[in-house]
């Protein structure tokens, strides 16, 4: 057997960071059988230990500086180089660690990665592939980008599109992964600049199926969606209010007369299973696809499940090689 | 802190940051070296935005600090910077003052 996979977590990054971080990393050694390199604050991630020890797979890298929610991404990435998320993605870099995960500011942790780990040849920007739970499917879709590179040239999307290609083949196991543009209609002609010159780069390529609409999104209509950072950020907060309203206009209805709370003790258990899939915590955290290394990003209020399923979805990036399969699907563009 | 700030492997010149930008900055936007010359402009002739000059500038300390302690690039004064030469001409500067 070989060396197990490290993985390093930013301790403070995040809502409910440290404790529910730490409490998700200590988890995540527990039942993945990976090693975990736990970096934060000595003295904020030490009295959340069980008697203060570090157990066995788990390491801690005091970092003593800290780069918060409302940052300048860049500058912080910069000039934070004892962060928490700076030095979680130094340990990348120095093979400390294989891969990392990060709960805290988005835009942060897509500049550190990028900076301390570098870019994939070929990829100008990284770009966040955000599973979509599609119900009744056997696998999520991908929005790329979910907000990592918020303007974006036309030739960038296609590189979108071939990184969410192969990460659809090598992740989700999908052979032939379709792609779709997103617009405002699904005529070629429609869309802005960005999306006029993105359909004509992208009319031949592999898997291309033109342009869909945000109603495609949860549907299996492509297995990825391509758009600029901004707007897959938009669709993204889009969707979690509609759901968030949908959801709960479900149970209002249910509490709204006797019979209806008759009914509701029957069915609120089945909705709250199937709804289960709709969970952000459940989903594993979205990869930011471009760069020389494995970062996965978690929701800004990660509970620990979600770091733990955040750590598996990195785990399995290493086991499969990601990135080296997207560099090789680069260089076969 | 005057121990920190000493020059490890004798003083860079004007060329040999030249050519360390060069490979660099040839790197990061994935051109022919040849491109960059002197007197091209970093946006308007090379194409490079924001993020790519901090990739350069975040390279450019990482080697040259190595070799001088103490060497640092300032963010605010990126804006300053428009040209190679500009750019060469401040680090030369830079590391001068970081070695003195």
């Amino acid at each position: 057997m070989g060396r197990p996979i490290t993985i390093a977590i930013d301790a403070m990054g995040g809502d409910r960071a440290p404790s529910e971080i730490v409490a998700g990393a200590l988890l995540a050694a527990e039942e993945l059988g990976v090693e975990v390199l736990l970096v934060g604050h000595d003295e904020a991630v030490r009295p959340l230990l069980p008697a203060g020890a570090l157990p066995e797979g788990v390491m801690l890298e005091h970092a003593p500086d800290l780069v918060t929610m409302d940052e300048e991404p860049a500058a912080a990435a910069r000039t934070k180089k004892d962060s928490s998320l700076v030095r979680s993605a130094t340990a990348v870099r120095e093979g400390r660690a294989q891969a990392m995960v990060g709960a805290g500011n988005t835009g942060a942790t897509m500049a550190a990665a990028l900076l301390r780990m570098g870019r994939i040849r070929g990829i100008a920007r990284p770009a966040i592939a955000v599973p979509i739970p599609v119900p009744g499917a056997d696998h999520p879709q991908l929005l790329i980008d979910g907000g990592s590179t918020v303007d974006c040239a036309p030739e960038w999307l296609v590189q979108f599109a071939s990184m969410g290609r192969e990460y659809a083949r090598t992740r989700l196991g999908v052979d032939q992964p379709t792609v779709g543009l997103l617009s405002n209609g699904e005529e070629p002609g429609k869309g802005d600049e960005l999306r006029k010159k993105a359909f004509e780069l992208l009319r031949d390529a592999p898997g291309f199926h033109g342009n869909v609409e945000g109603r495609d999104l949860m549907h299996g209509t492509v297995n990825v969606v391509v758009t600029d950072g901004f707007t897959g950020n938009v669709a993204l907060k889009t969707l979690e209010g509609a759901l968030r309203a949908a959801v709960n206009l479900v149970f209002g209805v249910l509490e709204s007369t006797p019979e209806a709370r008759e009914a509701g003790k029957v069915v609120t258990p089945l909705l709250l299973d199937a709804a289960s899939v709709l969970d952000p915590d459940s989903t594993g955290g979205a990869v930011l696809l471009g760069v020389d290394g494995v970062c996965v990003i978690s929701h800004g209020s990660s509970s620990a499940r979600a770091v733990v399923n955040a750590t598996r979805v990195a785990a399995e990036c290493v086991d499969t090689d990601v990135v080296g399969r997207l560099k090789e699907a680069i260089r076969a563009r | 802190m005057p121990a920190e700030t000493h020059v490890e492997q004798g003083p860079i010149g004007p060329d040999a940051v030249l050519q360390i930008l060069r490979e660099r900055l040839a790197e990061i936007l994935e051109i022919d070296e040849a491109r960059i010359t002197l007197d091209a402009d970093f946006t308007e002739d090379l194409g490079a935005d924001s993020l790519a000059l901090i990739e350069l500038v975040e390279a450019l300390e990482e080697e040259l600090g190595e070799r001088t302690v103490g060497f640092r690039i300032d963010d605010e004064d990126l804006g300053d910077l428009h040209t190679v030469r500009e750019a060469v001409e401040y680090v030369v500067a830079r590391l001068h003052r970081a070695g003195a």
